[in-house]
Order: C-alpha cells, then sequence, then structure tokens
C-alpha cells in the first residue's frame, strides 16, 4: 500500500525499499529525528516530512528515486537548508532526500579549470580545495560556508560579486541528474559543448522540481591579482545610490556594490558583530574592485571622487586583507546582527532596475511606516537586489498580518518598477502567490508544461514555484 | 500550392510584409525555395501567422538577414519569418547597463547604439556583426570574446518569444539577478528556432575598453604554438581572447603561411599596457611577437567574425581545453587520409581555435568533386563525430552542403536527452512547424 501524503502514513514496504536503496541508517521516520528538516531558513512554512532519506551516491538516489516513483510518493531533494522561500519543505508529504552525505569533491582540474563535485558539497569547501591552484568558485551567496553546490544550483544563487562575475548559471558546466522516475542523466558537462538547447540553464534554478543533481561540474576562475576595496559613509541611502550610479556612468565595473541603510547599521554596531560603521550615518556603501594591480588605483580613486561627489561624509581606504575584511564585516553579518531586532525576521528579496533604487526605496520605507514596521535594506546595489527585512514578533498575529500586507506592497512596487519578485532567493512556497505579477496564464501554463517534461507525474518537489493551474472550467 | 499560399498570405499581412518572389534566395535548401519570406513588422502580426500555420500544417524557419543559412542544418518550410524588420531599440538606460531591442537588430547597429554611451555587449558570433541579435542568441553560439566574457548565455537577461502556436510569451527581464520562475530564456539560448521566434532581447552590457590591442606570435603550426596558446589561456590575466589560427592568413591568403596566436587585450591604457608586458615576460624569448594597433586590432577582430565565411563545410569540435592538442593531431591524422577522395583541386583545411573554451573550428574549402557532388565525406565526418565522442568531445557540423548535413546530422546522438527535448519543444510548438528535424528529430 502506497504511503498517502495526507495521512502522514508511509507503509512498512515503502520504508524498507528506501531502506534497501540506500541501507537502513540513512533512512528514519522517527518524528524527533524529522523535525529538523520540517523547515528551511526561511521558517514560516513547516511541515515535517513523512520520511528521510540520505544517499550517498548517484546509484543509491537513483534506486531511491525509482522506489519513491513506483510508490507514488513524493521526493523533495534538499541541500543544507538554508534556502529562503521554503523551497526543501514537504508541503504536501513526502520523503525529503538530502545530499548531506554526498560530500566528496571528485576532481579538481586546473588544466580546465573545473571542478566536478557531488552536490552536497559546501560552497566553501569547493573554494578552499579550489584555493592551491590559484582557483576559486566566483558565485558566493552569504551563507556560503553553511550552504551546498546543489542547493546553489537549485536556487541559482547570487552573492556580492554578480555584478562583475554574474550569478551561478554561469558557472555549471554539466549534471548528473537523477530524474523524478530515477533515470540517470548528465546534462551538459566534459566540455561537450553540444550548441542545442541549453538542459544544464534550465535546470539551474529549477529549485528542486526536476529532478535531483547529484554531481555538479564547475567552471573556476582564476583567483583576482588584487583588489581595493572601500567604505563610503552617507547622510542618506539617496546619495549611496546616486553614488553607485555616478560609479556606473562613468564606465567601472566594480567586483560588488553593496548598500546597508541606517537600521542595519545600528543593528549590527549593537552586535557582536560591531564593524565601527558610524550609527548616525544614513547609509554605508561598500565598494571593491579586483583584477591586474595595474588598474586598480586608478579606479579606486575615481570610485572614491564619485562617493565625495555624491556626498559622502567620508571615504575610507583598505589597505591590507585585514582592514578589507573589516570594512566587508558589518555587511556580512548584516543578516545575523537583525536577529537582535525582534523575534522575527523576513528576509526579502527583489530586484530593480539599478536606476529605480531611489525610487522604490522610497516607496519601501513609505509602505512600512504605513504598516508601522521596522524595515532594514541591505542590498546589492549593483545589480539592483533589494532585501527590505521586516523585523517582527510572530506571536502578535496582527503584526504578523501587516507584514504580509506590506511585502506584497513591496513586491508590486518593485515589479511596477520594471523589476522582478526574486533576484536570488527564488521562488519556492513563499512567492507562488506573486508569480502572476510577472506571468502572465499563457507564460505559466508553459512553466507548468516545462515542469511535466521532467516531471509528468507531478512527484518532484510539488506544489513549489508555480501557482496551482486554474480550475478547468 | 505556392501560388495560392501567397495570395493567403496576402490576405493575412500589413503591406510590405510579404517579399516579392525571387528574393531571399539565400534560402533555398536543396535548390527547393520557400513558397513565401516575410518580414513582419509586429511580434502580433507574427504571433497570428504562427497561429495560422499551426492550424494549417505550414513549416517554418526563423531567420533574421541570413547569416546563417546553413546554420543548424537544412530544413525544408513552406515559409521564412524574417525579424529583420523588428529593430528598433526599445529601451536603453546606459546607467543600469542593460537594454532591450528587437530580435531583428543587427549587431552592428546595436554597437553603434551603445559605443555612443561609452558601452558595448561583447558579443563575436561566427557571421559577423550584420547579423541579428536574434540569430546570435538563437544559435547561441560565441566567438573568440568567449575567452573572458562568455557565450551569450551569459549575457541575456530575458527574451520575447513568440511560440510556434503564435502566443507572445516573454521570459526574464532586464534586471540582472532573477530567478523568478524556471529560466526559459536559457533554454531558448541555443534552440534554433525549434522554440519560437525571437522578437526581443534584453541583455546586459559591459563598460566599452579604452584601449582594444592585440598581439600576435606568429608560429610553424598550430602544434608549435599549442603550450604558449595553453599558457596563456590558463594564465591569471584577464585576456579577452587566446586564439590559435592555423594559418594566420585564410581566405584571401588561401592555405600556407604561418600559424598565430592571437590574444586581445582591453582595458585601460594602464591594465593594457601592464597586460601587454606580463604577456611578453611570460611568453619571453618570442621575439616575433607583435602589438597592432587600435584600429589595426578592430579590423583584425572584424575579419576573424567572418573567418567562416567562403568554406564549403565548417565542423566544430569541442572537448576538454587540455585535450586540445589531441583534437589538432586528430584533425591533422584526418586530413592526411583525406588525399584519398576525389576533388576538384587541392582540398584546403584552416583551423581556428578558442583555446581556453577547448573548441576548434575546422573550415574545408576545395572539397567539392569535379560533378560538384560532396560524395565520399559522409564516413569520414562521421569517424572524427565517432572519434571526439570517444575522447568525451562533441563534433557539430555548422555548415555544409545540404546532402552531407542530412546524412551525417548537425549534432551527435545524444541519450535521454533527447526524449526531454522533444517533450520540452512540444510544450513552445505543438504542431512541429518550426524547423522540423533540427535539434530534434
Amino acid at each position: 500500500m502506497p504511503g498517502d501524503p495526507l495521512t502522514d502514513v508511509l507503509s512498512q514496504q515503502v520504508l524498507a525499499d528506501l531502506q534497501e536503496a540506500v541501507g537502513v541508517d540513512w533512512v528514519f521516520s522517527d518524528p524527533h529525528r524529522l523535525l529538523v528538516y520540517e523547515a528551511d531558513a526561511q521558517t514560516a512554512h513547516t511541515r515535517p516530512p513523512q520520511a528521510v532519506a540520505l544517499p550517498a551516491t548517484t546509484h543509491e538516489a537513483s534506486a531511491l528515486a525509482k522506489a519513491l516513483h513506483r510508490h507514488g510518493v513524493p521526493m523533495i531533494p534538499r541541500g543544507a537548508g538554508t534556502g529562503l522561500s521554503g523551497g526543501a519543505v514537504a508541503l504536501q508529504g513526502g520523503v525529503v532526500v538530502g545530499t548531506s552525505r554526498m560530500t566528496r569533491i571528485l576532481e579538481v582540474d586546473p588544466g580546465n579549470r573545473r571542478a566536478l563535485v557531488q552536490s552536497g558539497v559546501l560552497n566553501s569547501d569547493l573554494n578552499a580545495a579550489a584555493a592551491p591552484h590559484g582557483l576559486y568558485y566566483a558565485p558566493d551567496p552569504s551563507s556560503q560556508s553553511a550552504c551546498t553546490i546543489g542547493g546553489n544550483v537549485a536556487e541559482n544563487s547570487g552573492g556580492p560579486h554578480c555584478l562583475k562575475y554574474g550569478v551561478t548559471s554561469r558557472y555549471i558546466t554539466g549534471l548528473r541528474v537523477v530524474l523524478p522516475d530515477g533515470d540517470v542523466t548528465w546534462l551538459g558537462g566534459q566540455g561537450r559543448e553540444t550548441g542545442s538547447f541549453d538542459l544544464v540553464g534550465l535546470f539551474v534554478g529549477s529549485e528542486g522540481c526536476f529532478g535531483l543533481a547529484t554531481e555538479v561540474e564547475v567552471a573556476l576562475l582564476p583567483l583576482p591579482e588584487a583588489a581595493r576595496t572601500l567604505l563610503a559613509i552617507f547622510e542618506t541611502v539617496e546619495d549611496a545610490g546616486r553614488a553607485v550610479t555616478a560609479i556606473i556612468s562613468r564606465g567601472l565595473l566594480p567586483a560588488a556594490l553593496e548598500i546597508v541603510d541606517r537600521n542595519t547599521i545600528r543593528a549590527v554596531e549593537a552586535s557582536i558583530f560591531a564593524a565601527g560603521y558610524p550609527t548616525d550615518a544614513g547609509a554605508a556603501l561598500v565598494v571593491e574592485f579586483d583584477g591586474v594591480e595595474a588598474g586598480l588605483e586608478p579606479h579606486a580613486e575615481e570610485a572614491a571622487r564619485c562617493c565625495l561627489d555624491a556626498g559622502a561624509r567620508e571615504v575610507r581606504r583598505a589597505r591590507s586583507d585585514e582592514e578589507r575584511m573589516a570594512l566587508w564585516k558589518g555587511r556580512k553579518k548584516a543578516f545575523g546582527a537583525m536577529g537582535r531586532l525582534a523575534p522575527d525576521l523576513l528576509v526579502q528579496d527583489a530586484t530593480v532596475p539599478r536606476t529605480r533604487l531611489p525610487e522604490v526605496l522610497a516607496r519601501i520605507s513609505e509602505i512600512a511606516q504605513r504598516f508601522d514596521l521596522q524595515v532594514a535594506n541591505v542590498f546589492h546595489a549593483g545589480d539592483g537586489n533589494l532585501h527590505p527585512n521586516l523585523v517582527f514578533d510572530r506571536r502578535d498575529p496582527d503584526e504578523t498580518r501587516r507584514v504580509e500586507q506590506a511585502s506584497a506592497e513591496i513586491m508590486t512596487a518593485c515589479v511596477e518598477a520594471g523589476g522582478t519578485i526574486t533576484g536570488e532567493h527564488g521562488v519556492g512556497v513563499d512567492k507562488r502567490k506573486y508569480m502572476h505579477l510577472v506571468f502572465s496564464p499563457a507564460e505559466l501554463e508553459v512553466l507548468r508544461g516545462v515542469k511535466k517534461a521532467f516531471d509528468p507525474q507531478g512527484l518532484c518537489n510539488p506544489g513549489k514555484v508555480l501557482p496551482d493551474a486554474p480550475e478547468a472550467s | 500550392m505556392t501560388g495560392s499560399l501567397r495570395s493567403l498570405l496576402e490576405e493575412m499581412v500589413s503591406p510590405g510584409t510579404l517579399l516579392r518572389e525571387g528574393e531571399g534566395a539565400e534560402w533555398a535548401a536543396d535548390g527547393a525555395a520557400p513558397a513565401a519570406i516575410l518580414a513582419p513588422s509586429s511580434e502580433e502580426e507574427i504571433g497570428r501567422l504562427l497561429e495560422r500555420a499551426s492550424l494549417e500544417g505550414w513549416k517554418v524557419l526563423p531567420a533574421g538577414y541570413g547569416r546563417w543559412p546553413a546554420g543548424g542544418g537544412p530544413v525544408e518550410v513552406d515559409l521564412v519569418i524574417s525579424t529583420r524588420r523588428l529593430r528598433g531599440m526599445e529601451h536603453y538606460e546606459p546607467a543600469d547597463l542593460t537594454f532591450t531591442a528587437g530580435g531583428g537588430i543587427s549587431l552592428s547597429s546595436l554597437a553603434q547604439a551603445t559605443e555612443a554611451q561609452g558601452q558595448w555587449l561583447p558579443l563575436d558570433p561566427p557571421g559577423g556583426y550584420e547579423g541579428s541579435l536574434g540569430a546570435a542568441v538563437a544559435t547561441g553560439v560565441g566567438g573568440p570574446l568567449r575567452q573572458w566574457y562568455g557565450p551569450p548565455r551569459d549575457h541575456v537577461l530575458g527574451l520575447t518569444v513568440v511560440s510556434g502556436d503564435g502566443r507572445v510569451l516573454r521570459w526574464g527581464g532586464r534586471v540582472v539577478k532573477n530567478v523568478a520562475g524556471f529560466d526559459v530564456t536559457r533554454l531558448c539560448i541555443g534552440s534554433w528556432g525549434a522554440l519560437g521566434i525571437i522578437t526581443s532581447v534584453s541583455a546586459r552590457l559591459f563598460p566599452l575598453p579604452e584601449v582594444d590591442a592585440t598581439v600576435v606570435l606568429e608560429g610553424a603550426d598550430a602544434t608549435s604554438l599549442l603550450p604558449q596558446a595553453r599558457a596563456m589561456a590558463l594564465s591569471s590575466l584577464p585576456l579577452a581572447a587566446v586564439e590559435l589560427l592555423d594559418p594566420l592568413g585564410w581566405g584571401e591568403t588561401g592555405s600556407g603561411g604561418p600559424a598565430a596566436l592571437v590574444l586581445r587585450l582591453l582595458g585601460s591604457r594602464d591594465e593594457v599596457d601592464a597586460m601587454e608586458a606580463r604577456v611578453r615576460r611570460e611568453l619571453r624569448g618570442q621575439d616575433t611577437l607583435r602589438r597592432l594597433g587600435d584600429e589595426e586590432s578592430r579590423a583584425f577582430h572584424q575579419r576573424l567574425g567572418l573567418w567562416e565565411e567562403g568554406a564549403e563545410l565548417v565542423l566544430r569540435l569541442a572537448a576538454l581545453p587540455t585535450l586540445l592538442g589531441d583534437v589538432v593531431g586528430l584533425v591533422e591524422e584526418w586530413q592526411a587520409a583525406l588525399e584519398g577522395l576525389s576533388t576538384r583541386g587541392e582540398p584546403q583545411v584552416s583551423m581556428a581555435a578558442h583555446v581556453g573554451a577547448g573548441i576548434l573550428r575546422v573550415a574545408l574549402s576545395g572539397i567539392s568533386s569535379s560533378d560538384g557532388s560532396f560524395q565520399g565525406w559522409t564516413d569520414p565526418v562521421l569517424g572524427l563525430r565517432g572519434a571526439m565522442e570517444g575522447m568525451g568531445g562533441s563534433l557539430t557540423v555548422s555548415s555544409g552542403p545540404a546532402t552531407l548535413v542530412r546524412e551525417v546530422g548537425t549534432w551527435g546522438s545524444g541519450g535521454r536527452e533527447v526524449a526531454l527535448l522533444r517533450a520540452l519543444k512540444n510544450q513552445f510548438d505543438p504542431q512541429g512547424i518550426l524547423v522540423p528535424g533540427r535539434v530534434v528529430r
């Protein structure tokens, strides 16, 4: 008898088949152990899975997927659970298939500037393995010391350095994939540039809806020779925004352009992560250039001038790696520090064209005021990716409701400014309700069809990304 | 059939859309010209045409300016629909470093518009700058600049695509970071017209470099220059292009002559001078190293963009970059084995490698036999493909005589991927009217 997602009961036969696939030690359904898997880092959506299974190899993952498929039980792929859109939660029941045992770096191949890793390898571990060869893996989401490459593939993760280097999709050259029916296939890889449909590009960012990537081939870049980092302090976030526009308009291409606003600075400075940002400032802007030593100094000079012209009260320069880390600290620790502000934090994520940032920020501030909420902004200003974070207390139903309403208005404001509902955190469950803001019914229908091409039975991470299909009339 | 189809179309489209008979001979496949060539002036008109074509079963080839007539392999179609009248700049905000333009804009007019603002789209696909942006995206093929900037998939932010059954679909947007929904934009890049007609493209731009310099190191042949080429492709310098050409001169100079390693250096004057000094140090003892000036460099790369022009057969061999030496060796052996074939004259073989990407293009001319046919070429091409696939690589036929391409296929074989491709195509083109047989057989 197949497991029934609605009653949370997985039959002994299903459990036995899962154990057969990955070994008895690596399947569990004990409610206490399942609790860890009831949510990802976006804790608004919770539900424990019916079981968790942890394959160690592609072969095991394939056997597992075949068993689940045979029994009609949903498969929910999961990396480290650092996702911020509820993408790895078993909201419709099913079995979480975790990659935490697939942590082998299979090959670092400096001659071809590539690496082949199992999908459970941490982003920072890949970088540690590449560094001795003078190479690195460019996408650097803030969670990189905890998140997995497989998770980065599922979310098409970004990070502060996307302005110059682009997002995850650019660096994934091949994927070994267990399809929802358990078949194993390679998409791309081995320099196999076939020049037709880019199935690798389609799989990246599919949020676990097309299958489980078990091995990932990535492109590595040579570590930049040198870097220059500036921190500019502004009276207002609008001034910081104008500095960003000035820098880009001069034809400069920094590796990163990051802004934190007043509320964020205050949270950071009041926390154990205090970075020495002035608490009376309206905003702080981190500007970083990297590349060949020869070009860096003039670029940094010019950017500093842009900041001063835009009204910066001071520009700090890092002269060593240590100083560089110190300048970055207030930005990198922002999310950790926000924990001080209130019991709950809604980490928002949206993108607007860079030039629309000042007006969108003003609108966000107006929305927050109207709903009597505190918002702390952290954003990748170079690529228009905003994180307006709303602090609240989930135990207060009225405040929780206001946070939801404000979020919806913020999303609409970003889309109206020519942007989109998520820049790097994904749709997951959290943003299904906003998909109609960016896709027409016809486009949603095609997206459903694309999902169906990979997963005709609808068993792979069901209920994610796509809003429910309209009832046939 | 042809006459009645033309009169049907005449009633459907706005004046000027249906080209006159005899125009567009470049799209004749196997001597059988399509019944009509249309250049609609709006995506709605393309939508109406495709909707009707789906109902009637008219087969369609999407096109720009006909710069890739044989690209993707020969297909037999009733209609060619060109995007050449959708060539406007729809949105351009220089401070955003992004733009949106009609799929029919030529790369040269795009360059004109962006260069005026000190920006550029660093794409240099085969076919040169007179081809359309839409075609560059639909083929997804990068040129030498992919060494630093990557192929088209790394530049495109969003697309408007009219599906095979006439739906106008918008994917992605004009922001650099966008993970809403599945990445259909990436799927359409390199779809060779099989999923829809690209009517609009949004992409990111880069600051136009102050200096565009080229450094050339000549040598006897590709093999002798390979160690230096590999060293440059793996150097920590941000070199914009690392190309290996054998021979350096092509087309007008014919075969023979020296081979060359060509490096393109872009950046501020300081950066480029520093890079050149480093290149000279790292290639020390190479006294034949010479630097072209800004203008000479640009002209050189313009011509390099047309490298495939005039060849009778162009093969694209891809493998891991460390295997490039083996691939060159394979082609040389293969070339020697070709001598038994009866050709009109001495066949000429030119090679051009994107060294960092591990891609070797092989252009052949003078290979038809005296009766103008290409008899005997099927087995050698299939043999070379087999050898490439044996080393984990691939062989794509970029262009060639229709009869030959039909026999060997443009792409190699695929496994489960083929079933996926078919299921995906079905979502966009349920009646299968777009480039039937291409990509998905």
